[in-house]
């Protein structure tokens, strides 16, 4: 696909400002609050997204890999099996680096609400907006059907761009390998240079 | 992905906090973001100009700033007390595209916001983040000196992602600035403001 064709990148500032202003909204809702937020967002994002249908399952893998399908549209998704998804880079990593720069550390809140998703939802959002990540792949995958039957998403690992990586225990973590097809060494090699390892399967 | 999340929420946003709220909302983060930038202080304009140019300041953050030096601003005894800069993008453009090529279109709440603003506050905005960062820069100017002066930031012209613009005719008047040629500098930017010594005694002051 062309360059121009893929979506354009944002101005970092825009989320640099986004990120104040959950911030901001934490102060008023607290943690629980600015979570169920998040998760209302990513909903709202992927519910207002096209539904989408694929004759089979190798169709569907090439409308990620290209770009297509609505699960690519913030990041390049390169699938290691049939059912192992990676992302190479975050699509928070600019907005993060820019607020690293220009800002400081980054807000507390934010590791804060992802440790409450971890304990409530999913273990493995390293910070706020991997709460929005998650849930928005669970939200499209949810719209697309392959082959007439739907699609389920879960997540395997998140690595943040300061290294820090999450994953679920070891007994949750061993079945997921077994359905996305690889070995923990595998995941471990993926995870030296991807920013996310997760599993897309028939429902 | 934050921002296009956003942009399909404003919709949301209006309906919880009107279209007033969300514009206070966004003013309190444009005031948050200013208070972590921290305090610069320069020689002069020279120094100045070539740190924005170099992305060292805090105007830096909205990207890529151009001081228009053949365009500076004169008190009543002449003397330099203020520069325009521009911006070639409008930060949010590529946001509004993302979101058209993620959704489908912009969320029609933005032009809510956009209206709220230019009716109420200033006849300035072409889209709902210029709400934001018209206070994000007024609020940094007052923490960024040259030579021991604090500056004042007036948001001059705009140009939105589909052609329409707008000129504040009181700002433009302030700094004392003729309005044409300002609309020409809109041919090449989106946003063009100016950054003054705050209290100086400009010929189009009141």
């Amino acid at each position: 696909m062309p360059a121009e064709a893929r979506m354009p990148e944002c101005n970092p500032f825009v989320e640099v400002a986004t990120a104040l202003f959950l911030e901001d909204l934490a102060t008023k809702v607290g943690v629980q609050g600015l979570n169920n937020y998040l998760v209302s967002l990513a909903k709202n994002l992927g519910n207002t997204m096209p539904k989408e249908e694929y004759a089979s399952w190798p169709e569907f893998l090439g409308a990620l890999v290209s770009g297509q399908s609505i699960l690519a549209t913030f990041e390049d998704v390169q699938p290691v099996t049939e059912h192992a998804m990676t992302t190479p880079r975050s699509p928070f990593d600019r907005g993060w680096r820019e607020y690293a720069k220009r800002v400081g550390s980054f807000a507390p809140v934010h590791k804060q609400v992802a440790d409450y998703f971890n304990e409530r939802v999913r273990p493995t959002a390293v910070t706020s907006f991997h709460i929005v990540l998650h849930t928005f792949r669970e939200t499209a995958a949810a719209r697309i059907k392959v082959g007439g039957k739907g699609v389920r998403y879960e997540t395997i690992a998140t690595a943040w761009v300061d290294g820090t990586v999450m994953m679920p225990p070891e007994d949750r973590l061993d079945p997921l390998l077994a359905r996305a097809g690889i070995s923990r060494t595998k995941l471990g090699m993926l995870l030296r240079n991807h920013a996310d390892v997760w599993i897309l399967e028939l429902a | 992905m934050l921002d296009v999340a956003l942009a399909s929420l404003i919709e949301d946003m209006i309906e919880k906090a009107g279209a007033d709220g969300v514009v206070e909302f966004w003013q309190r983060v444009g005031d948050a973001l200013a208070s972590r930038m921290g305090k610069e202080a320069y020689l002069g304009w020279t120094s100045f100009n070539v740190a924005v140019r170099e992305g060292r300041t805090a105007f830096s953050i909205e990207g890529d700033v151009t001081p228009l030096t053949d365009m500076a601003i004169t008190d009543v005894d002449g003397d330099v007390v203020g520069y325009l800069y521009a911006m070639k993008q409008c930060c949010y453009v590529p946001t509004i595209f993302r979101t058209r090529y993620a959704v489908g279109r912009m969320s029609p709440g933005d032009a809510v916001v956009m209206e709220e603003y230019n009716a109420n506050v200033h006849n300035i905005a072409v889209c709902n983040f210029c709400v934001f960062h018209e206070r994000f820069r007024e609020e940094i100017a007052k923490n960024v000196t040259v030579s021991g002066n604090p500056l004042v930031s007036y948001l001059l012209a705009t140009r939105g992602w589909s052609g329409e613009t707008k000129i504040s005719s009181k700002n433009v008047a302030m700094v004392n600035i003729n309005e044409e040629h300002v609309r020409a500098l809109l041919r090449n930017y989106e946003c063009v403001y100016a950054l003054v010594m705050r209290g100086a005694r400009l010929k189009g002051g009141r």
